[in-house]
């Protein structure tokens, strides 16, 4: 098994080097200079030189990114050229809301996925199967930007001053403030990557909340994802569930299964006991893929909820040409991509071992 | 400078710039409150600590004789007394006060400035004399201000100002009407009716101080043909589009500058709509119809153009149906459309203003002046010879006769053809007393009350870039800028009109190139620090002075005051008058 | 080449006869008789119809601003549909009019024509594009295999719709560059189909031998290789274009894809974006559309995949 790991984890290192390098090519290729765009519409060429100096932007691009690549070594992903704010703490402040959001939407698409996956596999055929999967195939086509502005429009406008009321934008209530935890737990004085952890899981509101016992503040933080968490698991949602039906109906209709009906036992413990434990697998590694949908449909669903996530933080960066942002996200992003995929890949390598061998 | 914790050193430095700059000092003992504690046993017994008078440049500028580069109208700004600020300008200047009362001329502390400037952090940690104060800004989300309790003014009414920020007006609305907020800028066109209509909430209209225009490059064929233009000013129906695409307040432009602002509308009005005459034109120009020419535009939401694409994609279908002339849209890019347009790159484009303050040399001699860009191509020397004599006649019935002259012949070179004043509006809960508008979008929330709640809500287009608004261009953060920071002047709520603020008055001399602006006593800043006639010397000179070490910044070159007052100061190595249109970008 | 045939052309024969026109007889009624394939084939010729009849069924042109042409029109006005009771003396115009008084309805079917135009054509451009990789990588195997396929690696690490904004920020935003960047985005998924079914083809001892005869990589692939990957091609591009509707519609929405006037949908619901409390309609329908055009494709796909290619059925 160790052995596994270490091979897939060196099959990962040139992958990643070719994410840094695609990365840093695809900002150069940007048109436009990033000095006009970020100065305001007027800059003239001498300020712009002072700018490009200033960022580095005169030197061969060769040596840009020798610079890029030992800044990254020590850690430090540069300072946006927009706001000036190192890229580290802007990720700090965007990336818990997504994966807060992403999360939710995840937990969302798995419970109610997986269960109604179930109940189609377990009633196949019947009404409630095909209306299971009919939904579910419109799940998977209704475009999140449609899904999320028609919720917005039924729960804020239409439900308004009904007890199904959500609020269509913001993470929190207008005045409700979160005390950091760090300053909550008398951390202020220190630094590094464990004020940087602290600080990351302290921006995840909702945790933020739990681990404070603030009730008031987390039911809050949770109005206020949930309009976006089920837009955004939809999607996901839809694709578990056909998922965990064709996969437990495979399963069902294996051997041992027949042997286990055949011994007189009732179909839902059939389902339960034989069924769904084996059936898991595809599960878990099609939860896993969800991921990076999550991510791109962050960058719509952030848009139409007004989150300042990291969706909308990594588009308005591309969009504004700042290159340091876009460098640094999308390497953190990537790198919790690599990692995740790895995850999946030696949970699979663990629940079947041929793998390991091939 | 005459913060109470003052300490040794900077004594001895005061006593040094005593002898120093002695002629810039006034017996600062007789004019001195007695109310100021003394801090240290240097002035025990006095009943008032000296005061050390700065100057800013040292040496006043010779305007006849101006150091290379400088084009500013500023002579010299001195600190005569603890309470006295003289600004010299090298010519009279009908509009400064409303300049002092911008809010790129907020006054800083010099101490906070010393402190906080050379590391930027003062772009994050604003300390004003404003009623409110930064209380936290949390990126991408919101900014928390609250009361400034030592706020020499009246108290703000809501204790706690929440602004967040939506750059879509569908969005912002929602908000409002879903009461997570209590006050939105810029409604959206279709939505002044919908606000209207609720009893929950309350429409501010916003005067229509800016101009939308569609602009020729006089120099690109087949443009530069005068009929031609004419033609299609003939051709376009104008109030077709304000019916249409601008809220209430909105009207079809007769002039470039808007009729509110005073000597603008003499001359000849725009021709009047009329298709039929306007084909004939072009005809007998012998306009080539099978073409296909392309129109630019950018989809940036402004109080001039509200409906980006619904506007251009009308006046396309109005080229067609009332001209016979196919045009193509073409969406620039926000950032470089106004930089390339200003080089003249784009044979027709949409565009507009909005008014700084409230004078027609802000419409006309931006873009057509001598220092106007080359967004329309070569200028024409008539014009601008009037708009040089216009400037300089201190009579109003003699600029009035000019600026007619001017309009007369717009008219007839057809450089634009001036389409609307679009108004805008911000939408209120209903409860909110003190609701307003005003027409340069410096509403002031401290007015506000927000029914019984003790915090006020509101939702503007972005988010600010800075809290440091010297060098801060957007309306969003200066807005913001101006609940924390005071200025010398302030404009009156909802007004244009300009009321002295952090001055008691300041007084123009008879030649109207020397104001003297006397300060209110014992203002405090939010964060320490007591308000002098130093503090108003260095935050003019850390503007326009582009040397200072304290000319820092958010990002370089967005210096407000640079522009407003015509230029800056050792432009070394040259990050000078960035924004100042009169001054394009060298190709 | 020479008259006399080859064995490699025996075995192709073979082969061929292998899938004699009876075989995509059976596989036709195959596909129709799966329940998803039947409903996606019925909401896709819905589409197709008024993708082909567009200009019949709608009564303006889709770019047609009403105002000076018709009495009384008024911008954002809602559905009015003579049959469910709008009064007689309003004109008719079945999903309203838009933010110019454009007619709603003749945009959102005219805009049938450009998303499935949009699917076929990324689809295309990424499937020969994909393909070749595939096609290569499996064929040449080794170093350059590794390269070829660890870059479409690459390209999968990036959540597909972030790297499809940064291609279109580098080439500027049309509908060309989001298909583009769409159809860029998709490349790996053919690619890998390609190559999978290329070692599969080669593993097959026809072809080990067919190879051993003496037939030429050109004739191997094309004769060989290429019918053997068209199944699983045509089963995850008619999935494909499904996604590549939605996300360049998505790219529209962001302002990034389909530039005004066209009629895009994704296009038309970002603009119209701020007039969801005003005119919902000009969400609704084209939201409808779209949602609809990628069911239909779903389903098709799912169908053609439970009955062409059982393996995949997962």
């Amino acid at each position: 098994m160790t052995t596994y790991i270490i091979r897939r984890l060196l099959v990962t290192i040139p992958v990643l080097f070719g994410i840094i390098l695609v990365v840093f090519i695809v900002g150069r290729l940007l048109p436009g200079d990033p000095c006009h765009i970020l100065l305001g519409e007027r800059a003239s060429n001498a300020v712009c030189a002072a700018f490009n100096h200033d960022f580095g932007y005169d030197r061969p691009v060769l040596q840009q990114f020798g610079d890029y690549l030992s800044a990254l070594s020590h850690g430090d992903l540069g300072r946006s050229l927009r706001t000036n704010l190192p890229v580290g703490d802007l990720l700090i402040s965007r990336l818990p809301m997504t994966v807060e959001l992403s999360f939710y939407a995840l937990l969302f698409a798995t419970i109610v996925g997986i269960l109604l996956g179930v109940l189609s596999a377990y009633r196949r055929n019947s009404a409630v199967d095909v209306v299971t999967m009919a939904i579910a195939n419109l799940g998977v086509s209704i475009p999140v930007f449609v899904l999320g502005l028609l919720f917005a429009f039924l729960f804020a406008i239409v439900l308004k001053d009904t007890f199904f009321a959500l609020p269509p934008a913001g993470r929190l209530t207008a005045g409700v403030s979160v005390v950091p935890l760090a300053e909550r737990w008398g951390l202020t004085g220190y630094a590094g990557p464990v004020r940087a952890i602290v600080d990351f899981v302290s921006n995840m509101y909702t945790f933020n909340a739990l681990l404070s016992f603030q009730w008031g503040l987390l039911a809050d933080g949770l109005r206020h994802l949930i309009l976006p968490a089920v837009a955004l698991g939809t999607i996901p949602l839809a694709i578990i569930a056909r998922i965990t039906r064709s996969s437990l109906l495979e399963v069902l209709g294996l051997d041992y299964v027949r042997t286990a009906r055949a011994k007189g036992l009732a179909e839902s413990a059939v389902v339960r006991k034989h069924g769904l434990p084996n059936a898991m697998l595809p599960v878990v590694t099609i939860i896993g893929l969800q991921v990076g949908g999550l991510l791109a449909g962050a960058v719509l669903t952030e848009t139409i909820f007004g989150l300042a996530g990291v969706g909308r933080a990594l588009y308005d960066a591309i969009t504004s040409h700042d290159f340091a942002v876009i460098q640094g996200f999308v390497f953190v992003i990537s790198v919790g991509f690599l990692l995740v995929n790895l995850l999946v890949d030696i949970s699979y390598a663990y629940l079947d071992p041929r793998i390991r061998l091939s | 400078m005459t913060r109470p914790s003052g300490r040794l050193p900077r004594f001895a430095t005061l006593f040094a710039g005593v002898v120093l700059v002695a002629a810039a000092c006034t017996p600062a003992a007789s004019t001195a409150p007695t109310g100021a504690p003394p801090t240290t046993g240097q002035t025990q017994g006095a009943s008032a600590e000296p005061f050390d008078g700065t100057s800013f440049p040292q040496t006043a500028i010779d305007c006849s004789n101006r150091p290379k580069d400088y084009t500013g109208q500023i002579s010299q700004i001195v600190a005569v007394d603890r309470l006295t600020v003289e600004f010299h300008l090298c010519d009279a200047d009908v509009s400064f006060l409303s300049k002092l009362a911008f809010a790129s001329s907020e006054i800083q502390d010099s101490d906070w400035l010393k402190a906080h400037a050379p590391d930027k952090s003062y772009v994050r940690n604003p300390n004003g004399t404003g009623p409110y104060m930064l209380k936290e800004w949390v990126e991408g989300d919101h900014v928390t201000l609250e009361a400034n309790p030592n706020y020499w003014g009246d108290a703000p009414k809501a204790k706690t100002v929440v602004i967040r920020w939506s750059t879509e007006a569908a969005s912002r609305l929602q908000e409002l009407q879903a009461g997570t907020v209590d006050g939105i800028d810029n409604v959206g066109t279709d939505d002044f009716a919908t606000v209207q209509g609720d009893s929950n909430l309350q429409l501010k209209e916003r005067e229509a101080l800016n101009v939308l225009y569609l602009g020729f490059n006089v120099d690109q064929a087949p443009w530069n043909n005068e009929k031609v233009r004419e033609a299609v000013a003939m051709g376009i129906d104008r109030a077709r589009i304000a019916a249409n695409f601008y809220p209430a307040g909105s009207e079809a432009a007769k002039y470039f500058t808007p009729c509110a602002i005073p000597a603008a509308c003499g001359g000849s009005e725009w021709p009047a709509f009329d298709a039929g005459k306007a084909k004939q034109m072009l005809t007998d120009a012998g306009f080539d119809f099978s073409k296909t020419y392309n129109f630019h535009y950018r989809t940036k939401v402004r109080s001039y153009l509200p409906s980006p694409t619904e506007v251009a994609t009308d006046i396309q279908s109005q080229f067609k149906d009332n001209l016979g002339i196919n045009i193509k849209l073409v969406v620039e890019k926000d950032d470089t459309f106004l930089s390339d347009s200003s080089l003249g790159k784009f044979p027709m484009i949409l565009l507009g203003w909005g008014a700084d303050y409230p004078d027609v040399t802000d419409f006309l001699d931006i873009f057509f002046g001598t220092g106007a860009d080359k967004a329309f191509g070569t200028h024409f020397p008539d014009i601008e010879q009037l708009l040089t004599q216009g400037k300089t006649q201190p009579s109003v019935s003699d600029r009035e006769a000019t600026y007619g002259k001017v309009n007369d012949l717009l008219v007839q070179h057809v450089p634009m053809i001036p389409l609307v004043h679009g108004g805008s509006a911000t939408a209120w809960k209903a409860d909110v007393q003190g609701a307003h508008s005003s027409p340069i979008g410096s509403e002031y929330l401290a007015v506000m009350t927000p029914g019984d709640r003790d915090q006020l809500v509101w939702m503007q287009n972005s988010e600010p870039s800075g809290l440091y608004c010297g060098d801060e261009t957007d309306g969003d953060a200066l807005r913001i800028c101006e609940q924390i920071f005071d200025s010398l002047y302030t404009y009156e709520v909802g007004g244009l009109k300009t009321i002295p603020s952090l001055a008691t008055s300041c007084d123009p001399s008879t030649d109207g190139k020397v104001y003297t602006c006397h300060l209110k006593d014992g203002v405090k800043f939010a964060q320490g620090g007591t308000l002098d006639a130093n503090d108003v010397v260095l935050s003019f000179q850390v503007q326009i002075d582009a040397g200072d070490p304290l000319h820092t910044g958010n990002l370089p070159g967005q210096w407000y005051n640079q522009y407003l007052f015509g230029g800056c100061l050792n432009a070394e190595p040259a990050t000078c008058d960035p924004i100042a249109p009169a001054s394009p970008a060298p190709s | 080449m020479s008259s006399v045939a080859s064995p490699a052309d025996l075995i192709a024969d073979q082969l061929a006869t292998a899938r004699p026109a009876s075989l995509w007889r059976d596989t036709i009624a195959n596909v129709l008789r799966q329940r998803n394939a039947q409903i996606g084939l019925v909401v896709l010729a819905i589409l197709v119809f008024f993708a082909v009849f567009a200009d019949q069924l709608a009564a303006f042109g889709p770019d047609d601003v009403l105002l000076g042409h018709e009495d009384g029109v008024k911008r954002l006005t809602a559905p009015c549909v003579h049959l469910l009771g709008c009064a007689p003396t309003q004109v008719e115009h079945f999903f309203g009019l838009d933010g110019n008084a454009r007619d709603e309805f003749s945009r959102v079917i005219h805009g049938a024509r450009i998303s499935l135009w949009i699917g076929f054509v990324t689809v295309g451009f990424a499937i020969v594009i994909g393909a070749l990789i595939g096609l290569v990588a499996g064929y040449a195997e080794g170093v350059l295999d590794t390269v070829l396929m660890r870059t479409m690696d690459v390209i999968l690490v990036f959540p597909s719709l972030l790297l499809a904004i940064a291609i279109v920020a580098a080439l500027g935003p049309s509908l060309l560059n989001a298909q583009i960047a769409i159809g860029i985005v998709a490349i790996p998924i053919y690619a890998r189909v390609m190559r999978a079914s290329v070692l599969t083809v080669k593993e097959n001892g026809f072809v080990t031998a067919s190879r051993a005869l003496g037939e030429g990589a050109a004739g191997l692939i094309f004769r060989r290789i290429l019918p053997n990957a068209v199944t699983p091609i045509i089963v995850t591009g008619t999935l494909g274009i499904a996604t590549a509707v939605l996300e360049v519609a998505a790219l529209s929405f962001l302002g990034l894809g389909a530039q005004p006037p066209l009629a895009e949908w994704g296009s038309m619901i970002g603009l119209d974006r701020k007039y969801l409390f005003t005119a919902p309609h000009l969400i609704l329908f084209p939201g409808i559309f779209l949602s609809m055009t990628v069911f239909g494709f779903n389903l098709l796909g799912d169908g053609l995949r439970d009955a062409l290619d059982p393996r995949l059925n997962r």
